[in-house]
């Protein structure tokens, strides 16, 4: 399997995915983009290279994942396109915005309409209700929720009777789906979301991942999600694997088996 | 388990600095205190050492009169009385003394200001040995009727130096005297701020008015005869109604009577310090809570690994007691500071104190250790036996952010059965005739209350908070709607925060409601009671009244229907009460002031007698015609006519006696006031102008019409009110220190929600602006909790002080709006710096799971 990954390494080059070509950006539209970042943290001997000049594009309506072992630097990859963490060097571009030129208010800006959040753990405010949550980001903003469409996400997700509760009255399910239909209320380019089922049983993660499955079919959401489980990578259009800080390999229309398949052989 | 407490204290060390703060402020009040009323006590027990050099025994009338308002006053000694002394074996000489009323005017023609230190005339000695209290500066002593000494003090101020004219003002018309030389006090330069002048014998007892007689007999023993024998052998000889001293006994007893005054400066200040004291235990257990349920899964560990209960306990009251020890030594230090500001302020006040070096005693400094510790360990023992219940697998289970909220019937009973308790107290002591010392019962039940409520409030902080947070909510934003929830979030925490400032907002709203509420009375007593046009007083910088010529030489102006003084004495009733009354003149009196009486007539008073109010007569069983048995400082015991008995009327005293029975049974004859009342149709500049006339010929002595007497009425109760102010705001700055130590501790507690904010797109200046409205409301609420306490306390007081005078309850309202707005820019201000530190928080520490 090892030779495997070397051909491929040979025949497109470190960083050189899908979508980024010469002639390739007419095909699909980009949501999202890296161009050679690198994240170095520490300086002179003890400096840490968590990404090594990444370049990777996000086309929208694309349901992307990224696999790699621990500190392969793929939350890294997350923070940083994100807006949450910024590259050393490198472009970000999310739509049209080049995020390395903007400052702590201007980013501020671009993550509450541009990019929606889900995390690990830890995604809702425990003071607000579940339908609060969902609206947070729109309602920092000082702007309303489109009623239909805050209806459409939340029935969606199969929320609809649990909006008047607080974040401690509902499943570890439940919170997760809220924490996905905050991130989609707000039409953003794009939503990354750092390992959602991480805390979750298999069957709940099953339904949560069939939501956001639903949401890049149905509405067209482009997401990127952070994961370590073959399973999850199994419910996205591709996986792109990092190791050491650099896009070593990825996979298009990928099952579990096949991704579990890859691991193994990564690990070899 | 030792290393544990440690460490956990230098993990902290910036959240315990601010806890520290308030015990520290508390202390340092405490120690200020001590320091300066010890020295101040040990200055003037040295000046009266000095002073009372060279007598070796002193003689003086037995019995002491004195009031709440008047001077102690003694029966004066007739010269026999010397004779009989001087024959005493072993005394070498024996002379009379007389100390009275003399106030100098300055080169600007207006009175010596002295701060309200004493104006004193005294006689010098014959005898040189006797003269030994006071050292001749320059000059010699004044000898015959045209001579001065004065205070090297009032000297230098006034630049007065030998044979310079003064002029100097006594019970009668003011008169010139030349200055015949300069005299201290060994180093002091005056006695405490008092001025003195200082007469020969003859001259001081013609000038201040003891013509005859002596206020005392100083003694010299012969040589080898002790002052103890001596006194013994002078007691024997005069009596039982004369009191024989030695000269270190004398000293001691002018020693005492100074340190009665300051006892009470020190009960007072050391209230305040006890009020700072008390809001501060309530920051320390606030912020003992919050870090000890932030530690809660450090304590659950070290159960876990087999610490017993009882070391978390330990270690926990250990840290608490370091911290209570730091913070009382760096207070002590401080309150030695405070010390040396309050004198430097006394001095720059004209309260000239001889300087002597601090006096810093032993139990200053035990009893600010003790209460600085005692306060940090009593106040963590509840935060440290709720957090070393922590159940071992604490250690392994997820925290819960978000306490709910129960109502424990244990909390309501508690708070419920101590607000009953202490508003029993309160009752008791402010109603209750004669309940044993009331201000302390008064003071614990307000305490009770307090604690009650502190203990009640966390049930209304949730729905209180959601009223007040209401115009946030709704206009503020998101930041407002969150600052809300977060208010409401931990009740107990938002609770006992806002109690802190509850207790110092309460006592300032109970000032400003009490101030307002005596202003108003004193307003309606002019408005319905005096009748005068004027209202004459002496020089508002001394006690002292003023002469009765002024009285006299009013009356006959031809714009003038009436004039007339009210003095004031103490006496003594057959069992022994001292009491006060006024001296009166019945017929300008009633044409001046509305007496309304129920039985005989004031009229009746025009041959001497007495006339009381309806309920002292009515307890002591008095009809009009009684003979009452009274003892004045002049003539002893007598036995006067009740004339009259009236109604009160808020102005009138309880006794009122005859101007001439006042004559007979008082040395002083000084007019405290004096109302005026002008003819019909004459026009007030016409009157004034009459009046101002005369006056000008009295310096000291103060005119003011009902409309002026009004305003400086408000103005010296808005200058204790603004003394009060300042003394509680070391309260208030403690309780706001509160608020920041909170709001940051929480801003800790809250950094992955923060973090998730800023990452769904919440700017810092949301942020800030979250944090700075639940600063605000927690501090509204302490506020808005503080003035219900201090207007129900307010409307206690004067409800329980109505017989004192105090009739009206005034509420301003302006005022105490205020409060509550400045309350909220505190709040505001509390929450820059726990807002400062939430902006800084990193967004990925939300995002990143341990």
């Amino acid at each position: 399997m090892g030779g495997e990954l070397e051909r491929r390494l040979m025949s497109e080059g470190p960083g050189e995915t899908e979508g980024t070509g010469d002639g390739a950006v007419a095909t699909r539209e980009i949501a999202s983009r890296a161009v050679a970042i690198s994240k170095v943290y520490g300086s002179g001997e003890t400096a840490v290279r968590a990404l090594d000049e990444v370049s990777v594009d996000f086309p929208a309506g694309q349901f992307t994942a990224v696999m790699g072992p621990s500190g392969s630097g793929k939350s890294t990859l997350l923070h940083c396109m994100a807006g949450l963490d910024r590259a050393t060097s490198g472009e970000i571009w999310i739509g049209d915005t080049e995020l390395g030129r903007l400052n702590d208010r201007r980013l501020t800006m671009l993550r509450r309409k541009e990019v929606g959040f889900v995390f690990q753990a830890f995604n809702l405010i425990p003071t607000l209700t579940a339908a609060e949550n969902v609206e947070l980001p729109l309602a920092i903003a000082g702007d309303q929720a489109e009623r239909s469409w805050f209806e459409r996400v939340t029935g969606e997700f199969g929320l609809s009777k649990r909006l008047k509760h607080r974040p401690t009255e509902l499943s570890g399910g439940e919170q997760q789906r809220v924490a996905v239909a905050r991130a989609l209320l707000s039409r953003p380019t794009i939503v990354f979301a750092d390992e959602p089922t991480g805390n979750l049983d298999s069957r709940t993660s099953g339904e949560l991942l069939t939501f956001m499955r639903r949401s890049v079919d149905e509405f067209g959401q482009t997401i990127v999600m952070v994961t370590h489980d073959p399973t999850a990578a199994g419910y996205a259009d591709r996986v792109l694997f990092l190791a050491d800080g650099r896009i070593v390999d990825e996979m298009a229309e990928p099952t579990a088996e096949k991704v579990l398949e890859f691991l193994k052989g990564l690990g070899d | 388990m030792w290393r544990v407490t440690m460490k956990g204290l230098l993990a902290h060390k910036l959240r315990l600095a601010l806890t520290a703060l308030s015990i520290v402020l508390g202390v340092g009040f405490v120690a200020g205190t001590y320091v300066l009323t010890d020295t101040i006590n040990k200055t003037f027990t040295e000046l009266f050492t000095e002073t009372t050099k060279g007598i070796d025994v002193a003689v003086r009338g037995k019995e002491a009169f004195g009031g709440q308002e008047s001077a102690e006053q003694r029966q004066p000694l007739p010269a026999a009385t010397r004779d009989r002394i001087a024959a005493v074996p072993g005394v070498r000489a024996a002379e009379g003394s007389v100390t009275g009323y003399a106030q100098f005017v300055g080169k600007n023609g207006k009175p010596v200001f002295t701060g309200g230190a004493p104006t004193l005339g005294v006689s010098t000695y014959s005898t040189p040995g006797l003269n030994e209290g006071i050292s001749l500066r320059s000059g010699g002593l004044p000898r015959g009727a045209g001579q001065v000494a004065v205070d090297a003090r009032t000297a230098e101020k006034q630049g007065f130096t030998v044979g310079s004219k003064v002029k100097i003002l006594f019970q009668g018309p003011a008169r010139e005297f030349t200055v015949s030389g300069v005299v201290g006090f060994g180093e002091a330069d005056n006695l405490a701020g008092a001025t003195l002048a200082a007469f020969d014998l003859p001259t001081a007892q013609n000038v201040l008015n003891r013509r005859g007689v002596y206020d005392e007999i100083d003694v010299v023993a012969a040589e080898g005869v002790s002052p103890e024998t001596l006194r013994d052998r002078i007691q024997a000889a005069v009596g039982p109604g004369y009191q024989a001293l030695t000269g270190e006994q004398y000293a001691e007893e002018n020693a005492k009577a100074v340190g009665q005054f300051t006892n009470i400066i020190n009960i007072a200040l050391l209230s305040f310090a006890f009020v700072a004291l008390f809001v501060g235990s309530f920051i320390i257990v606030n912020t003992f809570s919050i870090i000890l349920a932030q530690r809660t899964r450090e304590l659950a560990l070290l159960r876990c690994l087999g610490a017993s209960r009882r070391q978390l306990m330990r270690s926990v009251l250990v840290e608490a007691a370091i911290v209570g020890l730091i913070a009382s030594l760096i207070g002590l230090g401080a309150g030695i500071l405070i010390a040396i500001g309050l004198q430097g302020l006394f001095e720059a006040l004209g309260a000239d104190l001889p300087t002597t070096s601090l006096e810093i005693r032993t139990r200053t400094i035990v009893v600010g250790l003790v209460v600085g510790l005692g306060v940090t360990v009593l106040a963590s023992l509840a935060p440290a036996l709720r957090a070393t219940r922590v159940a071992p697998v604490a250690a392994v289970q997820e925290a819960t952010m978000a306490a709910p909220a129960k109502v424990g019937w244990m909390r309501v009973t508690t708070g419920a059965l101590l607000s009953v308790l202490g508003l029993a107290a309160l009752m008791v002591g402010l109603f209750a005739d004669e309940a044993g010392n009331r201000l302390v019962t008064v003071a614990t039940g307000a305490v009770l209350i307090f604690l009650g409520i502190a203990v009640l409030s966390p049930l209304v902080a949730r729905p209180l908070s959601r009223v007040l947070g209401w115009p946030f909510a709704h206009w503020a934003g998101q930041p407002g709607k969150l600052a809300r929830q977060n208010a409401m979030r931990i009740p107990r925490r938002t609770a006992s925060t806002a109690a802190a400032l509850m207790i110092g907002l309460a006592l300032v709203s109970l000032v400003t409601i009490f101030a307002a509420s005596l202003k108003a009375s004193t307003a309606k007593i002019l408005d319905q009671v005096v009748a005068a046009d004027y209202i004459l007083t002496g020089p508002t910088d001394s006690f002292a009244g003023f002469s009765p010529e002024v009285v006299k030489q009013i009356s006959a102006q031809p714009q003038i229907e009436a004039a007339t003084g009210l003095r004031s004495g103490a006496f003594k009733l057959a069992d022994g009460t001292g009491k006060n009354l006024t001296g009166i003149d019945p017929v300008t009196y009633d044409k001046t002031v509305r007496t309304d009486t129920t039985s005989g007539s004031l009229a009746a008073l025009t041959q001497g007698g007495l006339a009381v109010r309806d309920d002292v007569a009515e307890a002591q069983g008095w009809k009009v015609g009684d003979l009452v048995t009274m003892q004045f400082p002049v003539g002893g015991t007598d036995r006067i006519p009740l004339r009259a008995i009236y109604e009160d009327n808020e102005l009138n005293g309880e006794y009122m006696l005859a101007m001439r029975d006042y004559q007979r049974h008082y040395q002083d004859q000084l007019d405290v006031f004096a109302f005026v009342k002008s003819k019909p149709g004459v026009s007030p500049a016409d009157s004034r102008g009459a009046v101002d006339r005369v006056v000008a010929q009295h310096p000291g002595v103060q005119v003011r019409d009902q409309a002026e007497f009004k305003q400086e009425q408000e103005n010296q109760i808005n200058q204790i009110l603004i003394l009060f102010y300042v003394l509680l705001a070391l309260a208030v700055v403690i309780a706001f220190i509160g608020i920041i130590n909170t709001l940051a501790l929480s801003v800790l507690e809250r950094v992955r929600e923060l973090g998730l904010l800023r990452a769904v797109g919440m700017t810092r200046r949301q942020l800030r602006a979250m944090i700075r409205w639940e600063a605000v409301i927690i501090s509204v609420l302490g506020a808005v909790l503080g003035l219900v306490v201090g207007v129900f306390f307010g409307w206690m007081m004067v409800a329980a002080l109505e017989e004192e005078g105090i009739t009206e309850f005034a509420l301003p309202v302006g005022t105490l709006i205020g409060l509550v707005v400045a309350a909220g820019l505190v709040g505001v201000v509390s929450a820059v710096l726990p807002g400062r530190r939430a902006a800084r928080i990193d967004v990925l520490r939300a995002v990143t799971t341990e």
